[in-house]
């Protein structure tokens, strides 16, 4: 077999398996699609697979008319990318230094750090301290607490340490200060990580709410998860509403449901693509060679 | 060197590392003198100062449990399991989309990849159940359709385990992807560029050149997965597992749920906290100096 | 000198972290300290003439229908018009989200200074946990002093539930329907069999027998008898009919104390039977949320099922979809199960809704106390859940009716009502008879008959739990893991093979004592001593 045909064919070969996988990845988030365009009789008596079933745009229309939605996305949206930028400034200026091998001190503030990967006070010490700080009933509290992850600092200092050391020493001979070497030759040379880090806290934020959920009691700064997993998991006829009786009311429309999932993940799943521009392999290198 | 010339050069670095150092102090030392719960019989109303110290006896009573040996067993094997089957599945998966030429559809896959990262567990939950169920499944459905047996997807055993890691496989594997891309766009061109000049199979291509180049990469996070093999999140095994198979799907997650957060005993829960702490960062350390030994790569 | 160097910047660095660490945990210490300080002087403030806070819990569903929230809405605002500021009292709300309140409420109560002045729970034992560790107002004399129409509202029999040692802990809240379920079955089916309906256990079972062999409604080999869930709705009815109450028409509170009754092996053994002769939903052991359970009711397959008496008749809800589905069907309610005497047991509601609680931290107990009383006064609470009269609703022989033709913004606008009016667990007007016509009334009118019979059967020969007066400690440490128990038990012995049954079901009743429920039959035994 000649060597093209062998690419070729190998070539096919992932596609294929890619295609697949793409496949099962779609199917699901396709299905809520449909759940979130079909009748409550058509869902709740299981005819919707792939398509909608007696199509109507209904739950869009009460979500795009619910202000509190938009407004709760108009939030979550500042948050995310406040909280990202911030994010981003404590990592990379931990990581940075505990990449030197030669920093006194450095051991020690790894240990510091990674016995926070294991060790926490647990919630009710956590909520203390945020009541302490004045930071119930505001954003800071949705921010702070989480400003470094340790498994995503460690990620970023492996990626640092990765660089050649000979572009940095170089820098350093030429009389550059370590800011100077970091923000001109170490930050440049890590985009992809960068971009990738961005989008871990980006959706790290976007997703969470469960400390909202402790800290947050002013529904105006409700992030959009928190509204979602109301949604989802308030309606649950599970053991905890047994009780309620003929206090109990009626549920939430499965549509509903899925039309604001749609609505609150739409978002998110844009941001991937516009990060991709990051992912390019060499331009920087060679810039810097050059 | 010097004092004076050592702070002269490495003040900047300092300078960085306070704002952060700071924060972990406060926010992530701050809060550890919960731990004492762990050693105390916790009353609400009295604070972690004004309640009474147990000594071990939390702990005594907590390894009585049988419950909780059943748990740490499960934990062990899903978290093992996890890290044969689904470790290694974005690095495959990165491979192949990064040996990919078709740049659209390596663009579009990736974007799609990973989507079902964000959906949550509960809506996972309800799509498993459809697809898998033993006589209303889709999938039983068609081998029943076709003549065949239906397979016991989520009620026996072993199909259980394997519905398992794939729903684990299905939700990470492209979000896992991402990382191990951007450690592929860092490699020098000219690598594979020598490489394809030489003639090198793409296999053998990929075996001496794509992976090497991204070994500190799964060195750090095989590490970091370490760390994490006696802790497991509460979601997955609690959703995707069900009566049936609960001897396996009962994990240290969902037993400290039981005995401690809900029924107010914080006390049983940090016991239990405190130990997947200790084991943790044993095994970070433990494989942190034998990877540094084996490889030279390591997370610190 | 390098080790000098070194020293000085780590010692500094150390310094840091200690005094950072310390001021921190110090703070922590201190605030925490001085808010109990505080809270020892319970004097209404109100009195003096100065303006002053009262905080309450409110659920939040996360339903509040846009320009409301859950904090700022038309009942918030009316309690505030009405209450609040005639007795100069601000009143404000704070949310709790209702699927994790227990979680939050823990830790509002461990800051002292945060947590609201009038909290609730359902669940027992959370309550009686606070009132053991300390934690909650006695409200026994400021009920006296201060809630004369609170305490007529709940009258002598509720009010008990919130004692623990003789003192009134919390206010109860009181409960207007406590029928639970009822049996349902294809009318249609019957007629085409030519069968009536059944009247006993074994009717039951001959009738099922009948619809699975003939396949009256044509689904082929999709017929399900009996629709089944692992979900208390559906099995409870069934053990209810086998196990023999402990105290009269009394039995244990809780759902998990079922396998302490003689007969509940028996209900196991006829679960078993009705599996292994395909009468049951095949995969009800996965339906926890009985999904699929309403799936195959209202795609026509199922013949008879059990369910909470309210569950089906919402609008667009299971019975309005089982009918456009499938067109001559009909459902019927029935009473089928029967006991060894004959009677349609069945499991009813304690007569007690919420536990309402003011902790102790709380400086406003007298008003939090009003502010029930108020609730309770006049026609707050019908305000509350039905809203204005000739708006929401119209009065049809003093019970509120609510208007179908009600415009969307009068609706919005009670749509928490059932969670503001806390005292009160579903309409109260007085008696059972007269809060189950107003509840219907809420329902759309093509299925208020049917409802009306569906009661009907849930209020017979019911079983009410047993209310100990004092905490069972084994409920606390051991519900939840028994309860999770319970559910092995049915799925494994309902599922085993009937020659296998004997050892599966010991096996994990043996499994099940060991887990605790040993140490918590004692308890419960010793504690019905001690109630005779």
């Amino acid at each position: 077999m000649s060597e093209r045909a062998s690419n070729r064919m190998f070539e096919a070969f992932l596609i294929v398996c890619v295609f697949i996988f793409v496949m099962l990845c779609l199917a699901p988030f396709l299905h809520i699609i449909a759940i979130s365009l079909s009748s409550n009789r058509a869902i709740t008596s299981g005819e919707v697979t792939l398509f909608p079933i007696e199509f109507n745009w209904e739950a869009y229309s009460k979500v795009f008319s619910d202000v509190s939605m938009l407004r709760s996305l108009g939030f979550t949206i500042i948050l995310t990318v406040a909280t990202t930028l911030l994010c981003m400034v404590f990592s990379v200026a931990a990581a940075y230094p505990l990449t030197k091998g030669n920093l006194k001190g450095r051991r020690f503030f790894m240990y510091l750090i990674i016995i926070t990967m294991f060790f926490s006070g647990g919630i009710i010490p956590e909520y203390l301290l945020i009541r302490d700080l004045h930071m119930i009933n505001s954003v800071w509290s949705l921010i702070l607490p989480g400003l470094i992850s340790p498994f995503n600092l460690i990620i970023l200092i492996s990626f640092f340490n990765n660089i050649p050391p000979s572009l940095e020493e170089s820098a350093e001979i030429d009389g550059s200060s370590h800011l100077h070497t970091l923000i001109k030759i170490v930050l440049p040379l890590s985009m992809p990580v960068l971009a990738t880090l961005a989008l871990f806290y980006a959706v790290g934020r976007w997703n969470g709410f469960q400390d909202s959920l402790m800290y947050i009691n002013n529904p105006d700064l409700y992030p959009i998860q928190l509204k979602l997993y109301q949604m989802v998991q308030n309606n649950m006829v599970t053991e905890l509403t047994q009780m309620e009786g003929s206090n109990r009311t009626a549920l939430t429309p499965e549509s509903l449901k899925a039309a604001s999932v749609v609505f609150a993940t739409v978002p998110i799943l844009l941001v991937y693509p516009w990060l991709q521009k990051y992912f390019v392999s060499g331009v920087m290198l060679g810039a810097v060679k050059g | 060197m010097k004092g004076s010339a050592y702070i002269k050069r490495y003040w900047q670095l300092y300078a960085l590392l306070l704002l952060p150092i700071v924060y972990f102090l406060i926010f992530r030392y701050g809060p550890m003198y919960g731990v004492q719960i762990a050693f105390k019989d916790f009353n609400l109303f009295q604070g972690i100062a004004g309640s009474e110290w147990i000594g071990f006896d939390a702990f005594r009573q907590v390894f009585a449990m049988p419950d909780f040996y059943v748990t740490l067993r499960n934990t062990f094997m899903l978290n093992f399991l996890d890290l044969i089957v689904s470790f290694p599945a974005p690095i495959l998966l990165a491979i192949m989309l990064f040996e990919m030429r078709s740049v659209w559809f390596k663009k579009i896959s990736q974007t799609i990849l990973y989507i079902p990262h964000f959906i949550s567990w509960v809506i996972i939950g309800g799509i498993v159940y459809q697809l898998f169920g033993n006589q209303s499944g889709m999938i039983n459905n068609l081998l029943m359709n076709m003549g065949l047996d239906p397979i016991p997807f989520l009620t026996e055993k072993n199909p259980w385990l394997l519905t398992y890691l794939f729903t684990g496989v299905w939700q990470s594997a492209g979000w896992g992807t991402i990382l191990y891309l951007a450690a592929l766009t860092g490699v020098n061109k000219e690598l594979f560029e020598a490489a394809e000049v030489d003639g090198a199979g793409r296999l053998k291509r990929i075996w001496h050149i794509t992976l090497p180049s991204i070994k500190p990469t799964i060195v750090t996070l095989l590490i970091l997965n370490l760390g994490k093999m006696i802790s497991i999140g509460f979601d997955r095994p609690y959703i995707i597992g069900n009566v049936a198979v609960r001897e396996y799907s009962d994990v240290l997650s969902t037993f400290v749920y039981r005995v401690g957060l809900e029924s107010g005993q914080y006390t049983l829960a940090t016991v239990v906290g405190l130990f997947q702490a200790v084991v943790g960062l044993v095994f970070i350390l433990g494989s942190n100096y034998i990877s540094k030994k084996l490889t030279g790569d390591g997370i610190m | 000198m390098a080790v000098k160097a070194r020293k000085g910047v780590l010692s500094r660095a150390l310094a840091l972290a200690m005094a950072t660490a310390m001021t921190v945990s110090l703070l922590a210490g201190c605030s925490s300290k001085s808010a109990e300080g505080e809270a020892s002087s319970k004097n209404g403030a109100a009195e003096s003439g100065k303006r002053v806070t009262l905080k309450v819990e409110v659920f939040d569903r996360g339903n509040s229908p846009a320009p409301h929230t859950i904090t700022n809405n038309y009942l918030t605002q009316f309690v505030q018009k009405e209450f609040g500021d005639p007795n100069n009292i601000d009143v404000q709300f704070v949310p709790i989200q209702r699927s994790e309140e227990v979680t939050k409420l823990n830790v509002l109560m461990a800051s002292a200074s945060d947590v609201p002045d009038i909290v609730f729970v359902y669940d027992s034992s959370v309550f009686y946990r606070y009132a053991q560790q300390g934690g909650l107002t006695e409200v026994g004399p400021l009920l006296d002093e201060h809630g004369p129409n609170l305490k007529k509202f709940l009258g002598e029999e509720t009010l008990q539930y919130g004692k623990l040692d003789g003192k009134m802990y919390a206010i109860p809240g009181k409960r207007a329907i406590t029928g639970r379920y009822a049996s349902y079955i294809r009318q249609d089916w019957l007629d085409a069999l030519n069968l009536p309906a059944p009247q006993t256990t074994e009717e039951l079972y001959n009738t099922l027998k009948a619809f699975k062999e003939k396949d009256p409604g044509k689904v082929g080999g999709k017929v399900i008898p009996m629709g089944m869930a692992l979900a208390p709705a559906q099995y409870e009815p069934l053990i209810y009919s086998f196990i023999k109450p402990v105290k009269g028409d009394l039995t244990y509170p809780q759902r998990y104390e079922m396998p302490f009754h003689e007969g509940f092996k028996d209900a196991m053994k006829f679960m078993n039977k009705l599996y292994n002769e395909g009468l049951i939903s095949k995969d009800f052991s996965l339906d926890e949320d009985k999904s699929q359970l309403v799936k195959d009711i209202q795609n026509g397959n199922v013949g008879f099922f059990s369910d909470d008496v309210d569950r089906i008749f919402y609008d667009d809800g299971i019975l309005d979809n089982l009918l456009k589905n499938v067109s001559g069907s009909k459902l019927a309610a029935i009473d089928a199960y029967t006991n060894a005497e004959g009677k349609h047991a069945k499991s009813r509601y304690a007569s007690n809704g919420l536990y309402i609680m003011i902790p102790k931290s709380s400086k406003r107990a007298v008003e939090a106390i009003k502010y029930l009383d108020w609730m309770a006064s006049g026609d707050n609470l019908v305000h509350m859940y039905s809203g204005v009269e000739g708006e929401n609703y119209e009065l049809v022989d003093g019970i509120p009716v609510m208007k179908p033709d009600a415009p969307q913004e009068a609706v919005d606008r009670i749509y928490n009502g059932g969670d503001m009016a806390i005292i009160s667990n579903g309409k109260n007007f007085g008696d059972v008879k007269t809060n189950e016509k107003a509840w219907i009334f809420g329902f759309p009118e093509r299925n208020q008959e049917m409802l009306r019979q569906s009661i009907d059967i849930a209020n017979q020969d019911t079983i009410g739990p047993i209310a100990f007066g004092k905490p069972i400690e084994a409920e606390a440490k051991y519900g939840t893991a028994l309860l999770d128990k319970l559910n092995v038990i049915i799925v494994k012995s309902t599922m085993c093979k009937p020659e296998e049954f004997e050892q599966v079901y010991e096996q994990e009743m043996k499994d099940f004592m060991a887990k605790g429920g040993a140490e918590l039959q004692k308890e419960l035994e010793e504690a019905l001593k001690e109630l005779k």
